[in-house]
């Protein structure tokens, strides 16, 4: 046996230099040689359930950290399975670097077993990827890896090893580093025609997005929207880069958001689009939105600028030190601010629901100001998803972990499960829907394996919400394929697994539910059943334009509840 | 409306096929392709179509760009030195 170290040796001291803690992953056989090495490493290894568990997991911890997460899969199965975790940090710009094991060089493109040809299947989501084809390279491509993942637009990118690559020796140390890259600045006289025209508009309009917070740049936002004293509407992602407490923030646009958010993006005269990619999801019908609006947009990525709404002032570079130098004259905008602020008051939302059943709202808002500032939600995706972005409160962007562009039901549990590990001393608390629980559920046996303190609360109404009430909406309320009924009993299953479990019915019992919950020692499942036909209001029809929101009042009398 | 791209490859797994997925799904059609050899890199050059009027070439440039290891030149390459290739720019976004 040779002395020098093998390729899987080199990945796991390259991972070591590069700063890694803690990675998420599954074994099987073209990745032996790197869990042969990865045993005794000090690297701790997150041995999740389902690959897929892994990517969601690696994702998460990488969002609520700001480091670059890492998983691990092996050849075919194993790497299909983290697909959908590759797809989900690429449409939400997270730098996510995923290693899978593949086939003997000499049995690709045979039809190996287990071999697939995951580098030609992740081409269309991933920032960058390797083949790695030679041992020696393995410091140099990984070093490159996280570089890439992790600069300008972050993203995802996978490392694809060969087991003979993997097991051969090679005489390459593991010290290799990847030349930093440092953000464009952005130019100067940009600025200036940005300035010029905040200072010549009467309703100017914040829209922030995720890429704020990516771009180290929310507490210099928080101090230019102080500054200018203009208000704030976010994106789904964008959710926390200021307080939401702050009362210039008017709540997200776009189809599930505020009305005072979205009748301010429809009258506003300028958008300040920051980190945003003018979504659909955000802009409704694209040619009516923001209609009366000059529009500057800021981006560190050049193909966003005019991607979908032509801006007349274009940004590219560093976001932080975009927002830190605007300096703006603003003048003659305060009607303008009370239009916001009276809009926001007066569509502000209610708790006071009719009936003794448990509102999800309320119990959602009650639950974020009781965690207070530590507190960061891990959602699943559907009606409970927009729910929680309605209606908690957050801290901060991070605080935030939701799959957005993608919409991935099953990220919820392993997101929590990822963003535990990199937060221990946080409210960390996944917020699932009956749907997508069962979507990656096995992961609570990585809770109990570990015994990660993560809170769930899973809001049942027994059915795949969001789309039943599309169905019932625009489908005529043709009820097709989104009966659950027939769910497991959640707290036995979830107690099988280990965890504590308690169910709640009425609305009397959330406070105490809740602060149970949230003292809790070990992980813990609140499963809380509620009304089928509720519904999230406001809502902007699909394909609609975000002036014709639909809203459900009940007449009751208000702040009751 | 079709339009010319002068594109040069490093010689990396995949490179080729991440660019001409890239042009598809970005809504083009790609309707010639000349594959050349450069020395150490390789050269593409693509006639690309929108498939409809609101797909920007501009866009899809810039889409281009920030692919790794794969450079987007402004002219013909073969043309001969002192090409005017309006590289990245820095910009590795
Ligand atoms: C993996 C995946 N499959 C399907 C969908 C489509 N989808 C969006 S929301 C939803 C229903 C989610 O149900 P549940 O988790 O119970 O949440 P609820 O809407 O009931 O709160 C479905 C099926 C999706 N977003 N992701
Ligand atoms: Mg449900």
């Amino acid at each position: 046996m040779s002395n020098e170290p093998t390729g899987a040796q080199l990945v796991i001291s390259t991972l070591k230099a590069l700063g890694v803690e803690t990675l998420f992953g599954y074994p099987g056989g073209a990745i032996m040689p790197i869990y042969d090495a990865l045993a005794g490493s000090g690297l701790q290894h997150i041995l999740v359930r389902h690959e897929q568990g892994a990517s969601f997991a690696a994702d998460a911890y990488a969002r609520a950290t700001g480091k670059v997460g890492v998983c691990m899969a092996t050849s075919g199965p194993g790497a299909t399975n983290l697909i959908t975790g590759i797809a989900n940090a690429y449409m939400d710009s997270v730098p996510l670097v995923c290693i899978t094991g593949q086939v003997g060089t000499h049995l690709m493109g045979t039809d190996g077993f287990q071999e697939v040809d995951i580098l030609g299947i992740c081409l269309p989501i991933v920032k960058h990827s390797w083949l790695v084809r030679n041992p020696a390279d393995i410091p140099r491509i990984l070093a490159e890896a996280f570089a890439i993942a992790s600069e300008g637009r972050p993203g995802p990118v996978l490392v694809d090893i060969p087991k003979d690559v993997a097991a051969a020796h090679t005489g390459t140390s593991s010290t290799a580093t990847f030349p930093a890259w440092t953000a464009p600045e952005p130019d100067a006289n940009a600025i200036r025609e940005a300035e010029k025209l905040i200072a010549s508009a009467k309703k100017p309009l914040f829209y922030a997005g995720g890429g704020v917070e990516m771009g180290g740049a929310s507490p210099a936002f928080l101090e230019l929207v102080k500054r200018t004293g203009i208000p704030v509407v976010t994106t789904l992602k964008g959710i926390g880069v200021v307080p939401t407490t702050e009362e210039l923030y008017l709540g997200m646009l776009g189809m599930h958001g505020t009305r005072a958010a979205n009748t301010a993006v429809q009258e506003s005269d300028l958008l300040i689009a920051l980190g945003a990619r003018f979504d659909d999801r955000a802009t409704g019908k694209l040619n009516a939105f923001a209609p009366n609006a000059k529009i500057i947009h800021a981006d560190i990525d050049p193909a966003e600028i005019n991607k979908l709404r032509k801006a007349n002032v274009g940004i590219v570079g560093n976001l932080k030190t975009t927002i830190e130098s605007l300096n703006p004259k603003v003048e003659g905008i305060q009607k303008w601010v009370e239009k916001c602020k009276a809009d926001k008051w007066e569509h502000r939302f209610r708790y006071n629901a009719p009936g003794a059943g448990v509102y999800a709202p309320a119990l959602l808002k009650l639950l974020s100001e009781k965690a207070g500032d530590k507190f960061i939600a891990a959602c699943d995706v559907g009606q409970h998803q927009m729910w929680v972005a309605q209606h908690c409160e957050f801290a901060n962007c991070r605080a935030h972990l939701t799959s957005g562009g993608s919409g991935a039901m099953g990220y919820g549990l392993p997101a929590g499960v990822g963003a535990k590990l990199a937060k221990p001393d946080h409210h960390v608390v996944t917020i699932s829907g009956d749907g997508s629980f069962m979507m990656n559920i096995q992961e609570m046996a990585t809770l109990n394996r570990y015994n990660i303190p993560l809170k769930i609360v899973l809001l049942d109404n027994s059915s795949l919400g969001l789309v039943r009430q599309w169905q019932e909406l625009f489908y005529q309320e043709n009820y097709s394929e989104i009966d659950l009924s027939d769910n497991p009993d959640f707290v036995v299953v979830a107690k099988a697994f280990g965890l504590d479990a308690f169910r709640i019915t009425h609305r009397h019992e959330v406070e105490g539910a809740v602060d149970r919950l949230l003292a809790a020692e070990g992980p813990t499942l609140l499963h809380v059943l509620i009304d089928p036909r509720e519904n999230v209001w406001p809502l902007v029809p699909p394909g609609a334009s975000n002036a014709e929101m639909m809203e459900e009042r009940w007449d009751e009398p208000l702040d009751s509840y | 409306m079709s339009h010319l791209i002068h594109i040069e490859l490093d010689r990396l797994e995949g490179s080729l096929l991440r660019v001409l997925g890239l042009i598809e799904r970005r809504g083009f059609h790609i309707d010639q392709m000349e594959l050349y050899d450069l020395g150490e890199k390789r050269g593409l050059s693509v006639t690309v179509r929108p498939r409809d009027p609101s797909r920007s070439p501009d866009q899809l440039g810039l889409q281009i760009d920030r692919l790794y290891g794969i450079t987007r030149l402004s002219a013909d390459p073969r043309v001969g030195a002192g090409a005017d290739t309006q590289a990245k720019q820095g910009i590795r976004a």
